[in-house]
């Protein structure tokens, strides 16, 4: 007797033709070792069907800027940082004695930083 | 979405954003790689809308989320692999008791575990039929190979799983 082999999982699937499922039927009345196994195959199936749906993540693909947009960006921060580093330089009444009295440092980058002020104290 | 209508990406991810996360984590069985790989996904997604044919979309989606997660495994390999989420590893770092032993190998980590277990096509037929709920052909599809194929996959795939989990 030739046993069902993979036809079984497609049998729990529904995914045989009309006339391979009523052979498939018949052989499973008469053949204990074909039930045996389809009833452990269903229960395989059953255990992953039942397996709890995850919630996905809000998708960020329609927010994220592509990265030519990241690095426009990266751009901009820098020259605002290096912007600010530089104004308090520009004569401005008033700032001169801010500047003598405080230090600021604007850091464009890690590793990179400008100071500004006595000494270059931090 | 309309039968052979082209979706637009937020009807793509909106009605399978889910599923593709889905069926990544139980992939891979990390949640940080499942996300990134949803993303990648849907970035792909929205790339390729402007050129999809009107057709088999299952099939055109799921052929999209295969050859991103086989890229992502591709690239991974040459950095350390990601360690466990922690609710893995808790669960699986206890020894039950004997008269637990089979009600606890069903607990979705441990099948989760015995999934990874699995041979890749074997693990990518099971998942795509019973976690996402493609028919065979949609499998066939999407991973390029013939549904007699796809059956002994998703048949052998399950008798390795019940030979782990008993």
């Amino acid at each position: 007797m030739t046993h069902l082999g993979d036809l079984l999982s497609a049998f729990l699937d529904d995914e045989l033709d009309s006339e391979q499922r009523l052979a498939a039927e018949a052989h499973l009345s008469e053949c204990n070792s074909c039930v045996a196994e389809r009833d452990d195959l269903a229960a395989v199936r059953s255990w992953m069907r039942e397996l709890p749906v995850l919630e996905a993540p809000i998708p960020l693909a329609a927010r994220r800027p592509p990265r030519w947009t990241w690095a426009a960006a990266s751009v901009a921060a820098a020259s605002l940082a290096i912007g600010l580093a530089i104004a308090p330089a520009q004569p401005a009444p008033g700032l001169d004695v801010l500047a003598s009295q405080h230090s600021a440092r604007v850091v464009v980058s890690p590793g990179i930083s400008a100071v500004r002020g006595i000494g270059g104290a931090p | 979405m309309a039968d052979h209508a082209v979706p637009t990406w937020e009807e793509v991810a909106r009605d399978h954003g889910r599923r593709i996360y889905n069926f990544a984590y139980r992939l891979t069985g990390n949640p940080d790689d499942a996300s990134d790989l949803m993303q990648e996904v849907l970035l792909r997604v929205r790339r390729g809308l402007s050129g999809y044919t009107p057709g088999s979309f299952e099939g055109w989606l799921w052929r999209i989320t295969r050859n991103a997660f086989l890229d992502d495994v591709r690239r991974k390999k040459r950095r350390p692999t990601s360690p466990l989420p922690d609710d893995d590893r808790t669960s699986l770092g206890s020894a039950p008791p004997p008269e637990d032993v089979l009600a606890e190998s069903r607990l979705p980590e441990h099948l989760q575990q015995a999934l990874l277990a699995l041979p890749f096509d074997f693990r990518e037929a099971v998942v795509m039929c019973d976690v996402v709920g493609l028919s065979y052909e949609e499998i066939a599809e999407a991973t390029d190979v013939p549904v007699g194929t796809v059956r002994s996959r998703i048949h052998r795939g399950r008798k390795m799983l019940k030979g782990m989990l008993g």
